[in-house]
């Protein structure tokens, strides 16, 4: 029986309000009704539901105009129904507990009496609850009077549908996913009217083939995550188009999707971004304003460093420093010497004779610690398979890494040693994690700057304390990161985000080296000396990082868009732009996209949190120079903005809610 | 009609250090670098090849070889048409390590019918004097373990990389009916991939 099929609810929103006195120009104009609106999938068809927050929704009152005639027709539950009913409840509520966000939902259509298709209004509140079908949709005209109200327009002539005022926001995301369906025009003379046209019903039956064969990795998620997978599902829909508008021969490349996915699999969390559940933060679209030009100022010189000496070696207006390195960089002299501070080797208030004696203890506990891997006899290794698998892929690495570096080239180079050794010690220093693939890219140009492998040690341990999450068994750093950019880059570019998400790529894997190893591998050896200084200074937020992400993507993305790149292009494009990037250009639109998100109102709670702005929201634009006030305590902070120790498994997904 | 175009994706898979990312690029670019940096994340090449008069783009994808990165790598072993396992005949430990990689591909690439999948089986490095797996051993357990073609290979200076990649197009194509798959032909065939066959084409 059709009619009990399942209802999927593809988006759902609490806090919708009507305003039923100002709609029937009656006296009663503060009357507010609150009510849930949501878009639900049934079979081939879409509706549109608005429900008042009440108790007791009385089905039978229940208007809905059905997709395939254009009279209105009537949900309703007559008492004979009522143990088949109380099944569905059931079945329903185990649902819900297993399914979390799907809501099945069964009603027995009945042809509606009132044929002259108006919708007559019982009373209650009830009555205000419609359901409609996208296809009978004509037109939403979108108004705004310091919140948004939509007001639904049916094809057939009807009594008009109650406006729908968006007092908590969210009416982006719900045109937003009505577009997945339909198509929404902006009405050549009416700005606010947004003109609605669904795919014909031999398209559409096309797309139900699509969804309902297609693979078993969509149906697994659904078990997991039925919402996510059926916007993941839908996201196919596009896909097809473009198929069909590139021709046959692409259409055999179904493995990305299968790959995609896999992938959405392996990193979890990333949905949140897609929910919106009620009371959840919904990330509409913002206007951020005009991004501001930024200059970049000269590197630092050994000169302007030793000005900010004391006689006793103390560093003086460290916050003046650390902006000019922010603004410039440093000039390789100065860098041995200030890298040290920038990392948290030397704390900055520390005066020379304070970081000698330091220096001299942290040499004893280094020598001590590399004694112990060099002491470990070939018979004991035999036996600790972890040291020896460590080992192996250390000398593999050592060998792989940045061998073209006048400094680390040629065979029997000494400073291959150095690099072997180290990453030897910090395997003692952190057996737990060990050497992971990606930690000598890390080391080398630390190595490169120090020369000297105690300090080189010392340095590297600090740097792989911003960065340990991102090796470490679940690789949680990676996943977090993954997460904040798509953040990011939804605030910064719905556009081209929708674009990613259907092409499959909306886990953003094709940023997974740039931020395993902060770039290491996209720039030439100076440029990583450059971009890692200027990263140190903890300038201009928490996660800058992120924001280099988002700058690479904003000058790629009118590229992929054109060429209409899918997963795999996306991957290959990326991967290509290794050595061929400039990071002057890039440190100054990454500056200029914070100086933009910093100066914008009402920036999403996830963002701030992002980027570290504990401040309200809403202060006005921050001169570049000023930046250093928002910097977070570098001692209790990770650079991804959370701190590697005592945190919760799951705790990326409360900086998503409100 | 001009001959239709197919993609066939192949995926390198072995340890660390054994070789994947220069035998992709010997094949493909037919360069060497001894200094290439070891692979982080996932990569591909495409190589246009043409047989039997019709074109074939050949997809290799390399990826990182550590334990650790598995949760990101495998996801990418699906669809895959042919698997190359590779080891370094300097390294025994990469040899005995070959049927983790085959068990590992076939769980995550899902392939319903293990035995009847094409594997190619290459021991790369064999510039190198001091040989840790004789030819002697790969072939047997090549021929142990689904009769696999094997191949010595060096990246290094170019021995047998064509010809291995070669018999891994051969390999798919054999699986399909090759005639039927690479005839020249207004329709795509669909019966090849189950999972597309929803699409209609013309």
């Amino acid at each position: 029986m059709a009619a009990d099929s399942v209802l999927k609810v593809i988006f759902e929103l609490d806090g919708v309000f009507i305003h039923p006195g100002a709609d029937e120009g009656g006296t009663d104009q503060d009357l507010l009704l609150s009510g849930s609106l949501r878009i639900l999938e049934k079979d081939a068809e879409v509706l549109v539901e608005y429900r008042p927050l009440e108790d007791s929704v009385d089905p039978s009152n229940m208007l809905c105009a059905g997709q395939d005639s254009s009279s209105v027709v009537e949900w309703a539950q007559s008492p004979r129904d009522k143990s088949q009913s109380h099944q569905l409840l059931e079945t329903q509520q185990s649902y819900e507990t297993e399914w979390d966000m799907v809501n099945a939902v069964s009603f027995r259509k009945k042809p509606c009496a009132n044929g002259e298709g108006s919708l007559s209004h019982s009373q209650g509140r009830s009555r205000w609850a419609f359901s409609v079908s996208v296809s009978d949709l004509r037109s939403i005209t979108v108004k705004d009077e310091g919140w948004t109200f939509l007001i639904l327009h049916l094809k057939e002539p009807s009594a008009p549908l109650p406006a729908l005022h968006f007092h908590q926001g969210g009416s982006r995301e719900f045109l937003d996913s009505l577009r997945r369906f339909s198509l929404l025009t902006e009405s050549p003379g009416d700005q606010t009217c947004l003109l609605v046209s669904t795919p014909n019903k031999v398209l559409s039956q096309s797309f139900e083939n699509l969804l309902d064969d297609n693979n078993f990795g969509l149906v697994h998620r659904f078990q997991r995550d039925p919402y996510v997978a059926t916007l993941g599902g839908l996201s196919k829909v596009t896909n097809y188009i473009f198929d069909a508008l590139r021709g046959a021969e692409e259409q055999q490349q179904r493995p990305p999707e299968e790959v995609a996915d896999l992938l959405g699999e392996v990193i979890p969390g990333l949905e949140i971004n897609q929910q919106e559940e009620p009371g959840f933060e919904v990330i509409t679209r913002i206007d951020l304003g005009a991004r501001p030009q930024v200059s970049r100022t000269e590197p630092l010189t050994a000169d302007d460093w030793s000005k900010h000496l004391d006689a006793e070696g103390r560093l003086q207006g460290v916050e003046e420093l650390r902006n000019k390195i922010f603004k410039g960089g440093l000039c390789h002299a100065v860098r041995k010497e200030a890298w040290k501070f920038l990392l948290g080797y030397f704390p900055w208030s520390s005066m020379s004779e304070e970081r000698k004696s330091l220096q001299r203890a942290k040499t004893d506990e280094y020598f001590r610690m590399k004694l112990q891997w060099k002491s470990v006899s070939e018979e004991q290794e035999r036996r600790n398979s972890r040291l020896r698998d460590y080992r192996s892929l250390i000398e593999k690495d050592v060998n792989r890494t940045d061998r073209t570096n006048r400094f680390y080239e040629g065979l029997n180079n000494p400073s291959l040693t150095l690099l072997h050794d180290i990453l030897m010690t910090y395997c003692m220093y952190d057996f737990d994690l060990g050497y992971v693939q990606g930690m000598s890219d890390l080391l080398s140009p630390i190595l490169f700057v120090m020369e000297n492998e105690v300090d080189a040690f010392w340095c590297f341990v600090a740097f792989m304390d911003q960065m340990h999450q991102n090796f470490e068994e679940q690789m949680q750093g990676m996943k977090t990161q993954l997460l904040q950019l798509s953040t990011l880059l939804r605030l910064l570019d719905l556009a081209f985000w929708n674009y990613l998400e259907s092409q499959e790529s909306g886990y953003l894997y094709f940023c997974f080296r740039w931020l395993l190893i902060r770039f290491k591998r996209e720039l030439n050896f100076q440029d990583v000396l450059r971009l890692w200084e200027v990263m140190w200074t903890g300038l201009p937020c928490q996660n800058f990082h992120l924001l280099v992400c988002c700058a690479i993507l904003d000058s790629e993305k009118q590229k992929i868009m054109e060429e209409n790149y899918g997963f795999n292009e996306i991957l290959k494009h990326i991967n290509e732009l290794s050595m061929k990037l400039d990071i002057e250009e890039i440190l100054q639109k990454a500056e200029g996209i914070f100086l933009q998100i910093r100066s914008c109102k009402d920036l999403p709670h996830s963002v701030s949190t992002i980027l570290g702005f504990t401040d309200c929201h809403g202060s006005a634009p921050t001169k570049p120079g000023s930046a250093a006030a928002l910097r977070p305590t570098r001692q209790d902070v990770c650079s991804n903005g959370l701190c590697r120790e005592n945190r919760p498994p799951n705790s990326c997904r409360a900086e998503f809610t409100s | 009609m001009a001959a239709k175009k197919s993609t066939l994706k192949v995926i390198l898979l072995g340890d660390g250090g054994v070789g994947k990312s220069s035998l992709m690029n010997r094949y493909v670019t037919n360069k060497f670098d001894a200094h290439l940096f070891h692979t982080i994340g996932v990569e591909f090449l495409n190589k246009e090849l043409t047989v039997d008069g019709c074109k074939v783009t050949l997809q290799i994808w390399d990826t990182a070889g550590q334990e650790r990165f598995r949760s990101l790598r495998t996801p990418f072993y699906r669809g895959s048409d042919c698997c190359l396992l590779t080891f370094s005949v300097d390294d025994n430990q990469s040899f005995l390590n070959l049927n983790n990689w085959k068990k590992e591909f076939i769980y995550y690439a899902d392939i319903k019918e293990p035995e009847k999948f094409p594997f190619v089986v290459l021991g790369n490095k064999v510039d190198v004097t001091e040989r840790q797996v004789s030819l002697e051993d790969a072939r047997q357990w090549c021929q142990e373990n689904g009769d696999y073609p094997y191949y010595e290979t060096s990246a290094k200076d170019a021995t047998n990389v064509a010809v291995a990649f070669e018999e891994a197009v051969h390999r798919v194509l054999a699986m399909d009916d090759k005639t039927d798959y690479l005839i020249p032909t207004d329709t795509v065939k669909l019966h090849r991939k189950p999972r597309s066959a929803n699409i209609c084409c013309s």
